[in-house]
């Protein structure tokens, strides 16, 4: 049990845009990986490292989010004490708009980080999916006695021009870049360790001075003051940039490593139970190189591909390349080649629809094709 | 109120270390979901199962209910084992009557009107309102659910002889003429004031095995109790062998069944485990076949069903057979007409079972129990029954 760290995750910071997946959504509610959502492995981290207190700090398009975590009861952090806790920006001022950065949301919580109980906080996104042991963060934290540990991989999956990366110098100091033109040195997975402390003075400076973000107006400027010692983690982790990243991050999972990495029995990843029968093959059915949920009945060919959870592929059904969420149907002799469909989207039957490997076809949810 | 207390002996090394409603069934489940699936699709909300042999992985997987949605403030589920008393003469389970017997504390806190009582041994799907509504309707005593079987079946079941309204005026234990093709299933509706008064006088008999189709049954009969039958006409299988077990199995994987898993009008509920999605690897071949969660499939699968986080290596093939959670078949291992139980592995190029005629009620289904290691290239003949203590490869 991991008393002494509280988790504060943003499920809306990213400035990715995913298209019709997102218009829906919050980054952190995106479906991935067959059954899970994006936010699912950073609590099922937060769970699995013994943390017992986690916010969930919510902006704007955040329906699809709380529809998925309800009480947090499938992460065991639903607890008389403690446990999840849901933060719309409750002291926000009114028109304000959307927080700049993580500083001001975490303003916008008003006395919440004041309010917590434990010395140390982790901040994380929820859009990062990656099987993390958060106790070994935490442990490397304390034992480094730094002021600020951020996570970082030598594994480059996010966009330079909205990430910050950490460039260890030959002096042994160590260099902060916010955006920069290409990636360089290790990236941050924008998970942090600090005291609670550190942070809550932080957001007051911040907020005094009308700054907002945790790297450009909190490590940057305090670099050479602060201890700062990145925490090296280089095993898998996606984060959906764009559309194509989606596709290519999905098809990563046709990789039994990859999937051994991501599930590890260890740390299992949680998601919103739903019980499902199996999923049936039929005779007529040819399946290679796909990653199957529960629940769906396969009477066609899938292959390279990715689905969801009571997915139907009806007979002389062909998918290939794609994605398919929650609740798809595909007809009888359709033909499917690059394409990603949103949760209930219907495939009528002898429908053709392709789209490309750098330009896959994303379908709006229940959409009817 | 259901009975789930069964050693289940006839299932052999399945039920070594765990009660029969525990034994994993179709993929996804364990037996016992199907009766606590058939409770809550029912409406009914308040469930005491009762457990005594080897109850500890039953438990475990029951926990507070909350997979049935039996997490409740009023009623809910309860896991009910035998006790003892401060005059010392608590004691097991005597007989299924017995068992309700001396639940009649924990029946009375919820004062109900009536209370059915359901053996955690069969595979059905069944709503439970009929039958009430049949008891309801006829103002009856006691109503038990039938199913209609051959008359040469008759006779290895407990037959309701009935008049033309349905009333029962004899119950026949494996009658060797049977009279009516009525089989009891198993499943009883009482009202609870009536059960209770005669729980109270078996147990007063010191002669009594304190059976409900030996001694409740009768004694309600011959003083007279108004009973009913209730003709049940959809799926009901007892899978107290290994072969009926087989069979239930095979009769889940048909899409078009009385067992539909995708009924969404009758959810299976189950207790379910944290796996990802299953990986189908370039070697694959399912025809006709469950995958469930977690599994690592590269091996040709047929006819079968795979529970959950089972690998099947490059040229394994596994037809006609159920597989249980966690069992690991190496590469080129081939297994048939075979159940294969949790965890346990088959060594690469060993070949389990063989073809058998899939209709013959006496066909051999091999057996290798919980976490049993049969070594590469072993042979195990068709209705072997490997047990855990037992060695495979060393036969």
């Amino acid at each position: 049990m991991l008393k002494n760290l509280h988790a504060i995750i943003f499920t809306n910071q990213a400035e990715y845009d995913l298209g019709p997946l997102t218009e829906i959504r919050s980054m952190s509610s995106v479906p991935y990986g067959g059954r899970y959502r994006m936010i699912d492995f950073m609590l099922s981290n937060c769970t699995n490292a013994g943390i017992i207190d986690v916010g969930l700090v919510l902006e704007e398009n955040y329906q699809s989010l709380l529809d998925h975590v309800e009480s947090g009861k499938d992460w065991d952090l639903t607890r008389k004490r403690g446990g999840l806790r849901l933060l719309p920006p409750f002291s926000q001022k009114a028109g304000s708009g959307n927080p700049r950065g993580r500083m001001e949301a975490l303003a916008n919580l008003g006395s919440y980080v004041d309010d917590i109980r434990q010395e140390y906080v982790l901040l994380a996104d929820g859009d990062l999916a990656a099987n993390i042991d958060l106790a070994a963060v935490f442990e490397a934290h304390l034992a480094s006695g730094a002021d600020v540990t951020p996570v970082c991989t030598h594994n480059y999956s996010g966009k330079p021009s909205c990430t910050t990366y950490y460039v260890p110098l030959e002096d042994g100091t160590l260099d902060v870049l916010r955006r920069p033109d290409k990636a360089v040195g290790l990236e941050c997975l924008n998970i942090y360790i600090m005291s609670k402390e550190f942070l809550s003075r932080s957001v007051k400076d911040c907020a005094a001075h009308n700054q907002y973000s945790l790297s450009r107006h909190v490590l940057i400027p305090n670099k050479d003051k602060l201890k700062i010692v990145p925490y090296v983690f280089d095993n898998y982790a996606a984060r959906l940039t764009s559309i194509p990243a989606y596709l290519e991050r999905s098809m990563d999972l046709l990789k039994p490593e990859v999937m051994a990495d991501l599930f590890t029995p260890e740390r299992p990843i949680y998601s919103k139970d739903r019980t499902d029968a199996s999923t049936y093959y039929a005779p007529g059915s040819a399946v290679k190189n796909a990653v199957i949920a529960d629940g769906c009945i396969i009477e066609g060919t899938v292959e390279n591909s990715i689905i969801f959870r009571n997915v139907k592929v009806g007979k002389g059904a062909v998918v290939k390349n794609s994605i398919l969420m929650k609740d798809c149907t595909v007809g009888e002799n359709a033909d499917l080649n690059y394409v990603i469909g949103d949760k209930g989207v219907t495939f009528s039957a002898n429908s053709r629809l392709a789209g490309h490997q750098n330009y896959p076809l994303p379908i709006a949810k229940n959409q009817k094709v | 109120m259901l009975l789930a207390g069964g050693q289940g002996s006839r299932l052999y090394a399945l039920t070594q270390n765990v009660a029969k409603p525990a034994v994993p069934f179709g993929g996804k489940y364990r037996i016992i979901d199907f009766p606590l699936s058939n409770c809550v699709n029912s409406g009914i909300d308040t469930v005491g199962v009762l457990t005594q042999y080897q109850p500890l992985e039953l438990n475990v997987y029951l926990g507070n209910g909350e997979p049935w949605d039996l997490d409740r403030a009023n009623g809910g589920l309860h896991s009910l084992a035998p006790y003892s008393t401060s005059g010392g003469d608590g004691s097991w389970y005597a007989g299924t009557a017995n068992a309700i017997y001396q639940n009649i504390g924990f029946i009375d806190q919820y004062d109900p009107e009536y209370v059915i009582v359901l053996s955690g041994d069969n595979i059905s799907k069944m709503d439970y309102t009929e039958m009430l509504a049949v008891h309801k309707a006829n103002n009856a005593a006691a109503t038990i659910s039938v199913l209609t079987v051959t008359m040469e079946e008759a006779k290895r079941f407990g037959i309701m002889n009935v008049n033309d309204d349905d009333t029962i005026y004899e119950f026949e234990e494996k009658p060797a003429h049977p009279k009516s093709n009525l089989a009891s299933m198993g499943v009883y509706c009482f009202t609870w004031s009536k059960l209770r008064q005669y729980l109270i006088e078996d147990e007063a008999d010191p002669d009594s095995s304190n059976d409900f189709g030996k001694n409740i049954i009768p004694n309600m009969l011959n003083a007279g109790e108004k009973m009913m039958v209730y003709r049940f006409n959809g799926y009901w299988k007892d899978v107290g062998t290994i072969n009926s077990l087989w069979d239930a199995n095979m009769d889940i994987l048909d899409p078009n069944g009385d067992l539909n898993v995708y009924d969404k009008e009758w959810p299976l509920f189950a207790r379910n485990p944290i796996r990802p999605p299953h990986s189908i690897l370039p070697h694959a071949s399912l025809k006709h076949s469950f995958i469930s969660s977690g599994c690592i499939i590269d091996g040709d699968v047929e006819n079968s069903i795979i529970s959950d986080s089972v690998q099947v290596g490059n040229g394994a093939v596994v037809r006609y057979s159920m597989i249980m959670p966690g069992a690991v078949i190496k590469p080129g291992a081939v297994v048939e007409y075979a159940i294969i139980a949790e965890d346990a592995v088959i060594g690469a190029g060993a070949h389990v079972g063989s073809d058998q005629v899939y209709d013959d009620p006496n066909k051999k289904v091999a057996v290798v129990g919980k976490g049993v290691n049969i070594a590469p290239g072993a042979e195990i003949e068709a209705g072997a029954m490997l047990y855990p203590e037992k060695k495979g490869g060393d036969k």
